[in-house]
């Protein structure tokens, strides 16, 4: 139904739009001197909105002079729930450090503390899938230079990477 | 001599396995084709001939065909039908004869037996809104689609024709001959769609006060183009690859309410009975307005104007000659202003239609980037040949028809906005004021090559849209090109793909093609050959149909560059660039060989012994010497010594490697001690023997800090991780950390 929609409704229209495909990236990284887990998502920015606008009933007015006050709280609140991180088996809370803008662009920066080093690190991320069909979330993760990455979509929003 | 002692240091350092190939192998090998990045794509282009020139020109043989249409519309604003009378002049200007004519009805894309819907891959979802599940499972479909009511000979009769779904072959009573001319007519009427609810290109938007805002376009059945490529353009309009259609003299009159505000491709002839004396002294003034825009009709009298509605109708008046289609935008909504443009001398008008709903944002905005894009697209290609340019506002449309466009951009109902908003407004109009340029003038077919009018168009936009603020987010530049390349390879499709089916449609024939013009121009070619080559293209193609392989070739004819390489990879593969610094090796001056030298000097003792003295580089810092060297020079006369630069004292050999399968140039900065920094560019064609790694030495008389590869993000790389030497090892994260904490 969505995907009919997007294709026949959206696309036609669309002799030109800022953007028009569906991509996050989030990059992990496991620092061994701080024991801890970086990781920097990026979203495009209608899309985050338009998800978080329906799913939380509310209008952030991202990058306005009217911008949500509590806009990092949707944001979190969010990605805690789109976006999982487990690592040795276990799930792992993560905070909230921060977001930045860059044009259409919006970074997320999360970190786990407390982190021995991962052997495994399992991903679910179902972030915009439900607005957004044709979503695909990419992850690219490097533990101790090892780097390994994965294409997550909507019949397959978990992953796992073993270390 | 000079020749051989660069050999021996390149052997020294670099084919220290040239030993280890030497050995023998335990199986053959299997032999192979040409498979190097640089090959020539005369196998994949089609073969020049008569109509298509080796040099990427029309030929002396190029034909194209003529079709002229009069038309007598009516709009129906209470049943939202629009009514027409259609009499088509067809010229067969080619050397065939044709046994039948093919038309496009593209308004049966949306019929209720349209094969759209069917033909699209979909499973159930576990969720849904109620309206959609309503208007998906329970819903009528809308009668859309053409009501063809008559086809006829020009004397009346009837004419045999067959409708194929979007097309309708006229089947004619013999072979038009070349040279001839066949005149008939087509009456019909179709129920016009909502263009927020049902979507579509075209269409109307309903508002809350009952008012409407027609945005009107693919109205009319249209003939498809006869070439000697495609022969009758024969794939159907399935909703998303656009069309081709031939240029024509157009002669319209539209019937709407009295109150209506109009505007169309071509130039309106009956002034005089359309507009009031105010108007028409206000619109003289817009011809002579150069800097600002001029209202026609002020929001004032817009919104009075939309108050009542009426039952009385006005007729509209245009010719247009020469376009390859028709569009008109009506409502009583309308605030209209128009500013004059100088192109190269001559006056081109740029105009804006609105409803009070898109201030004030159109106001500010609107006909001031119609007559930027003007300026800057005649600049790159030809002058704007067109008498004018018309923006309309629409709430979600962007296109594009001849001289007049649709687009969106619509503040909030207070009248704020935020910087997207008024970004993407004046990008849409960039945009589609640009597709005059491509396709309205250089006519390629959009049904089979959607980039070449999205991507060139796309492309002249960041151009356009930097001019009208520099720092424009355009959204199509390399470095944005960058996230969807990365993306899984099952995503991917090549440029060079029918637009129905590739996957990722916007950055595919959009962003992908824009970006690497772009690069060709700033990072390949340059300006100044880039341009012209642009140019020439974009001349000899004006009111013509250009394939791929036209554009190909001119941009290497008119160039004198040879970009197969670059057309092979870019637009016929999904490859992607990564270019990195595999290993960086310190090299020192001495007197000193080392070991694998000394065994070639044992193996070869007789040709060493005619080299003479020679000097050789380590990477043993303690065997640095350069005495030698030193020596040679002393004995040289002084004029030479004078000419010399300092003796290098330090060497550095770098390895790069290439893990994407996209051959790009090398874009090198070094960085010295006294941090003083200095840019060096390989050529592509450094690949041409070994496209996964290549060597460089650079030499300097203080240390070399720092090494980066492209440090400007000009080649799409997608991964940056092995672009710098040393590794970088500030962290984008622990930056960000610490100044969120500051």
């Amino acid at each position: 139904m969505k995907k009919l929609f997007v294709l026949l409704l959206i696309l036609p229209l669309l002799s030109f739009t800022l953007h028009k495909y569906y991509v996050a990236l989030t990059e992990i990284e496991y620092r061994e001197d701080t024991q801890s887990v970086q990781m920097i998502m990026n979203v495009f920015m209608d899309d985050i909105e338009l998800a978080i606008n329906k799913d939380h009933n509310t209008n952030l007015k991202i990058a306005t002079k009217n911008e949500l006050k509590s806009i990092d709280e949707h944001f979190y609140k969010y990605l805690k729930t789109h976006f999982k991180v487990i690592i040795n088996n276990e799930e792992k809370a993560y905070k909230f450090i921060g977001k930045e803008y860059d044009g259409n662009i919006v970074y997320f920066y999360l970190e786990i503390e407390n982190v021995s080093l991962p052997k495994s690190i399992k991903i679910e991320n179902d972030i915009l899938v439900d607005h957004f069909p044709d979503q695909q979330n990419l992850i690219k993760a490097s533990v101790k230079k090892e780097r390994k990455s994965l294409f997550l979509s909507s019949d397959n929003y978990k992953g796992l990477l073993n270390f | 001599m000079r020749k051989y002692s660069t050999l021996l240091f390149s052997a020294l350092f670099v084919s220290a396995s040239l030993f280890a190939q030497e050995a023998p192998k335990k199986e053959r090998q299997q032999g192979h084709t040409d498979q190097n990045k640089f090959r020539q794509l005369k196998d994949v282009l089609a073969t020049p001939n008569d109509q298509r020139t080796a040099s990427g020109a029309p030929g002396h043989a190029y034909t194209q065909q003529k079709v002229d249409y009069v038309m007598n519309l009516r709009l129906d604003e209470a049943t939202d039908r629009l009514y027409g009378d259609e009499d088509i002049t067809y010229h067969n200007n080619s050397k065939d004869h044709l046994e039948y004519l093919w038309l496009q009805l593209d308004q049966n894309m949306r019929a209720p037996d349209s094969k759209s819907p069917l033909a699209e891959s979909k499973g159930a979802t576990g969720f849904q809104t109620p309206d959609k599940f309503v208007s998906e499972n329970m819903d009528k479909p809308k009668a859309f689609g053409f009501n063809i009511e008559a086809v006829k000979y020009a004397d009346g009769r009837d004419l045999p024709h067959t409708i194929n779904r979007t097309m309708m072959r006229i089947n004619l009573p013999k072979p038009l001959a070349p040279g001839e001319v066949f005149k008939f007519r087509i009456k019909w009427n179709y129920l016009i769609n909502n263009s927020v609810e049902d979507g579509g290109r075209s269409g109307f938007e309903s508002f809350p006060d009952g008012n409407k805002n027609y945005t009107i376009a693919q109205f009319f059945p249209r003939l498809c183009v006869y070439n000697n490529v495609e022969g009758w353009q024969n794939m159907q309009f399935w909703g998303r690859s656009e069309w081709a259609l031939e240029f024509g003299d157009y002669d319209v009159k539209i019937t709407v309410p009295a109150d209506h505000v109009l505007d169309a491709t071509g130039e309106l002839q009956n002034e005089k009975e359309v507009l009031n004396k105010e108007q028409r002294k206000r619109f003289e003034k817009a011809r002579k307005s150069f800097k600002n825009p001029v209202f026609i009709v002020t929001q004032k009298e817009a919104e009075e104007n939309e108050k009542q509605g009426t039952t009385k109708t006005k007729t509209w008046h245009f010719k247009a000659n020469q376009v390859r289609d028709f569009a008109f935008a009506s409502s009583r909504k309308y605030i209209w202003d128009a500013m004059a443009v100088n192109i190269n001398g001559k006056t081109v008008m740029a105009l804006s239609l609105y409803p009070k709903e898109g201030n004030p944002l159109w106001e500010e905005h609107s006909t001031r980037v119609v007559a930027n894009t003007l300026e800057e697209y005649s600049k790159m290609t030809f002058d704007y040949p067109y008498s004018k340019a018309v923006s309309v506002h629409a709430k979600r449309q962007g296109m594009e028809y001849p001289m007049i466009c649709f687009n969106y951009g619509r503040p909030n109902p207070d009248g704020t906005y935020s910087d997207r908003v008024k970004n993407g407004m004046i990008g849409v109009i960039t945009h589609e004021v640009g597709h005059n340029f491509f396709p309205m003038i250089v006519n390629s077919d959009e049904r089979q090559w959607t980039w070449m009018d999205e991507g060139l168009n796309s492309f002249v936009e960041i151009l356009a849209e930097l001019d009208y603020d520099p720092n424009f987010n355009t959204g199509n530049l390399p470095k944005d090109i960058v996230r969807y390349m990365s993306l899984d390879q099952n995503k991917l499709s090549p440029i060079m793909s029918q637009g129905d089916y590739v996957h990722n449609f916007g950055p595919n024939a959009y962003t992908k093609p824009a970006a690497g013009l772009y690069m060709l121009r700033q990072t390949i070619m340059g300006p100044e050959l880039f341009d012209y080559a642009f140019r020439t293209y974009s001349k000899r193609w004006m009111f013509k149909h250009p394939t791929p392989a036209d554009f190909f070739r001119t941009m290497e004819d008119a160039s004198g560059m040879d970009l197969d390489w670059f057309w092979r990879g870019w637009f016929y593969t999904t490859d992607y660039t990564d270019i990195g610094i595999k290993e960086v090796k310190p090299l020192y001056l001495t007197n000193k060989p080392n070991k694998e030298t000394k065994k070639l000097q044992q193996q070869y003792p007789s040709y060493f012994a005619q080299l003479g003295k020679l000097v050789y580089l380590t990477t043993d810092k303690e065997d640095a010497d350069k005495s030698e060297v030193e020596a040679y020079i002393k004995g040289l006369s002084s004029d030479k010594k004078a000419s010399l630069k300092d003796i290098p004292n330090y060497m550095y050999q770098v390895e790069f490697e290439k893990p994407g399968g996209l051959v790009m140039p090398i874009i090198v900065e070094l960085t010295y001690a006294d941090g003083t920094k200095k840019r060096e560019t390989f050529p592509a064609q450094i690949w041409k023997k070994n496209e996964h790694k290549v060597y460089r030495v650079f030499t300097s008389s203080q240390e070399i800090k720092s090494i980066v590869v492209d440090p400007d993000l000009e080649t799409a790389d997608i991964d940056t991780s092995n672009n710098s030497w040393p590794k970088q090892t500030t962290n984008k994260f622990d930056a960000f950390k610490n100044k969120a904490k500051n």
